[in-house]
């Protein structure tokens, strides 16, 4: 039965290390279903955030659940990571075992298991069943990494950077299985920098910097809401007069101003209007320009 | 599968370490004798399997804190902590089974090696006496587990690969001389360990029973030793 109710919320997790805050205050709601994609510079808190999801980090305060679990619970952390598949950062596995001794000793941990899906992935990764991890490339313990996450059908699946390490064939085939897998039901929650790749397959995106969430939105609702209008004036206004609700960032050069807004677009358009524009340009954004005016602005 | 993956992580350091302790073992006990001195051939050859006991501690203590220098935190310094810690298993019971695969390959390193000692002397007509290897493996087991707990202790302390066995040497070798002093001398986990507290110089032979307070005593310091390590695994951020 599909429900509504998110699979990962948070409630003010913070995490702090010293002085340090790594994470602020993070509310993060994430459907059910959907790719959502978290998105962030590198040390913005990603990582942090997802182990702390996983139970490795304890929060310094607020509080989370996933998959109804609370996150801070050891035992009930133990339960959710049985319906969660992970494929962490560094894609680092045992050294001392083959892929054939990881496959075994990873497939024993869970129920939902697919050996049909193990042998489709081992065969399209081409993955040398005999060989020590200690020897593969970084590139394949990716495919190994990702051939352990993708091989059941977890409730939720979280990536973090799943593409790094690979090729654009890797790339292509793990976006491909993210979206079959979502396909079939599985919540997949992933952190990138690749904004070609979260444009491609994410519904939802969580921004997040220097540890704040300063994004969450549908990616749909993002394209429609966030716009670039560049304005002509013969006669410069004060950037006070176009300061209006939804307005990102305003950048002035000459007589002309470039104004970023997440949302009432029309309403500035309007006002610029109003101050006499000779010229009004209103044109969308993608991903990768919200991503840089946020992360500027921030 | 836990345990599989316990003895993949520790076998090469515990076959060599086997290899390599019954292999000197096995040697003491063909060549130790040779050049004996004018004792009864008895006594001398207590002496050569004492001598062989002193040194198959001082190479179960070297083997045994090699092998403990695993789990989470030795995992999180290669970066494959976050995939232990992302399995559906309490960190509790990881460290649980690397304290029993730990435990089972340290007695191994002693029952194997004095079994070799004594087979080969039974063998090839030397003396031997099953209630000295037992009193050598009971003194060897109990008071080595103080080094045990130091050893997982400190694997669950200090981070680095090398660092963690530097620190423990550094500890075994601190109790050797902090217990050299004569008050000290008879609570020497050393000196009990390779059963110099019960030697009888005279015939070479361990007198008396089995201490087993002793033994009590050492097992009830190593056990919050263990404990400790594991709150701590179980409180660290990964």
């Amino acid at each position: 039965m599909m429900t509504d109710i998110p699979v990962i919320q948070t409630t003010y997790l913070s995490k702090s290390y010293g002085s340090v805050e790594a994470v602020r205050g993070v509310n993060l709601s994430v459907r059910p279903h959907q790719i959502t994609a978290f998105l962030g510079l590198n040390g913005a808190g990603k990582s942090t955030t997802i182990k702390m999801l996983l139970g490795m980090i304890e929060p310094s305060s607020g509080e989370g659940k996933v998959l109804g679990k609370r996150i801070a619970d050891p035992a009930e952390s133990v339960e959710l990571r049985r319906k969660i598949a992970y494929v962490s950062e560094n894609k680092r596995l045992y050294d001392y075992m083959t892929v054939e001794q990881i496959i075994r000793f990873t497939r024993s941990f869970y129920t939902d298991w697919r050996p049909d899906v193990e042998q489709q992935l081992l065969r399209s990764y081409e993955l040398p069943l005999k060989r020590s991890i200690k020897s593969l490339s970084k590139g394949m313990r990716t495919k190994v990494a990702l051939l352990l996450a993708l091989a059941r059908r977890p409730e939720l699946l979280i990536l973090d950077e799943p593409s790094e390490g690979l090729d654009p064939i890797g790339i292509e085939q793990m976006l491909e299985s993210l979206v079959a897998q979502c396909g079939e039901g599985t919540t997949v929650f992933f952190s990138s920098h690749q904004i070609p790749e979260v444009e491609r397959i994410a519904d939802n995106v969580c921004m997040i910097h220097r540890g704040r969430l300063v994004i969450d939105a549908s990616l749909d609702d993002m394209r429609q809401s966030y716009r670039q209008i560049d304005l002509t004036f013969s006669s410069l206004p004060e950037e006070k007069e176009l300061r209006l609700a939804g307005v990102e960032s305003i950048r002035t050069s000459g007589r002309q101003m470039r104004v970023f807004v997440s949302r009432n677009a029309e309403v500035v358009v309007e006002r610029a209007r109003d101050l006499h524009a000779s010229s009004v340009e209103v044109a969308s954004v993608g991903l990768r320009e919200i991503f840089l005016e946020t992360v500027k602005e921030s | 599968m836990l345990w599989y993956k316990a003895w993949l992580e520790t076998r090469s350091r515990f076959l060599f370490s086997l290899i390599g302790i019954v292999g000197l073992c096995s040697f003491n006990v063909f060549y130790g004798d040779r050049g004996a001195l004018s004792y009864s051939k008895s006594e001398y050859y207590y002496r050569v399997l004492g001598a062989g006991h002193v040194f198959l501690a001082l190479m179960w203590v070297i083997a045994v804190t090699l092998l403990m220098m695993g789990g989470l935190l030795r995992e999180r310094a290669s970066g494959v902590s976050s995939f232990t810690l992302a399995l559906p298993v309490s960190r509790m019971r990881l460290m649980l089974v690397r304290i029993g695969m730990g435990l089972m390959q340290s007695i191994v390193l002693v029952i194997v090696p004095w079994s070799v000692m004594f087979l080969i002397a039974a063998t090839v007509g030397k003396t031997h006496s099953f209630s000295q290897a037992a009193f050598y493996i009971a003194l060897l087991l109990g008071g080595g587990s103080l080094y045990f707990a130091i050893a997982l202790l400190i694997s669950s302390l200090v981070e680095g690969e090398y660092t963690a066995p530097i620190v423990s040497y550094g500890i075994a070798l601190a109790l050797l001389i902090v217990f050299d002093g004569d008050k000290l001398r008879s609570y020497d986990p050393w000196r009990f360990i390779v059963g110099w507290l019960y030697l009888d110089r005279h015939t070479a032979l361990l007198a008396g029973p089995i201490p087993w307070l002793h033994i009590a005593v050492t097992l009830l310091i190593a056990l919050p030793m263990m404990t400790i390590s594991i709150r701590t695994i179980q409180r660290r951020d990964f």
